[in-house]
């Protein structure tokens, strides 16, 4: 078994169930929508994850593939952003925002199941062929919906982040929020810049990436939502 | 005994290290996400190749 082809995604996606579990215990405790979205989110990462790991010990399986496309590569970080904008926005923009969403996923969904794939282009793709890679969809308009929902999740989750990080800063309150926030970018941006590296020939980057990623992104909502303490002196 | 930072607030002060760090990190990953946004953005509009 492959440590950067299977092991790690495998890891990534267990970081990110257990984290989705924590995450949808406490919707369960103090609602919000914001939590049931990250929690959403997270399964969407996890899923992405365990697909790439099968990938690896595996191989190709067309099912396995569409799901990995769909959760992985198009949805995980809409969902994600999705709740930072149940956070920080009005409830009627962020509610608007959710019908286009659910309407976009389904859209998603509709048309990765409907596409026609060519395994043999994984491999001979500008990847380092030991990753997984969208390359595979040959239906022309598939893959170009993928900026659309990562631009959206990266503006809401990451821009969000930043944003929540200043303020704190700027009125010097809740250090530990300011903090975690900053992790949860971080953890955020990650995978685009795995995803870079991967082109450019670095193979692993994208799932080194993924793994560090869900790890910051758990390290930084529970710095988040946990009081700095400080002794008295 | 101890005490939570938020009852501190009144000092509007972070320390040391945070206080710049913030900031910084902030400047950092606005100019990341800006250049992703201008990334995607040529991609959607079929001037790049898409990394997925």
């Amino acid at each position: 078994m492959d440590f950067m082809n299977t092991i790690l995604p495998f890891g990534s996606s267990l970081v990110s169930f257990g984290f989705a579990v924590l995450i949808l215990r406490r919707y369960l405790e103090r609602k919000g929508l914001h939590l049931l979205l990250w929690g959403i989110g997270m399964i969407f990462y996890g899923i992405g994850g365990f697909c790439e790991g099968y990938y690896g010990a595996i191989g190709w399986n067309p099912f396995v593939f569409r799901i990995w496309y769909l959760f992985g590569a198009i949805l995980v970080a809409a969902w994600l952003g999705q709740g930072t904008v149940y956070l920080l926005a009005k409830k009627s923009w962020a509610h608007g925002l959710m019908v286009l969403l659910v309407l976009g996923s389904i859209y998603g969904a509709v048309r990765v199941f409907g596409a026609e794939l060519d395994p043999s282009l994984m491999t001979s793709s500008l990847h380092t062929g030991s990753e997984m890679s969208g390359h595979a969809i040959v239906t022309t308009g598939v893959r170009s919906l993928t900026p659309f929902f990562n631009l959206y999740g990266t503006i809401a989750l990451v821009g969000g982040a930043v944003y929540s990080a200043w303020i704190f800063w700027r009125k010097r309150v809740l250090l530990h929020r300011s903090i975690g926030n900053i992790l949860i970018a971080v953890g955020a941006i990650l995978p685009a810049f795995g995803g870079t590296f991967s082109r450019m020939g670095f193979s692993g980057a994208l799932y080194i990436t993924e793994f560090l990623g869900a790890i910051l992104i758990f390290l930084g909502f529970m710095r988040a939502t946990t009081p700095i303490e400080e002794s008295k002196e | 005994m101890s005490k939570s930072i938020e009852s501190k607030a009144n000092k509007r002060r972070y320390p040391p290290f945070w206080e710049k760090f913030i900031p910084a990190a902030v400047v950092i990953l606005t100019l990341i996400i800006a250049v992703l946004i201008f990334i995607t953005i040529r991609i959607a509009m079929g001037l790049a190749v898409l990394p997925f």
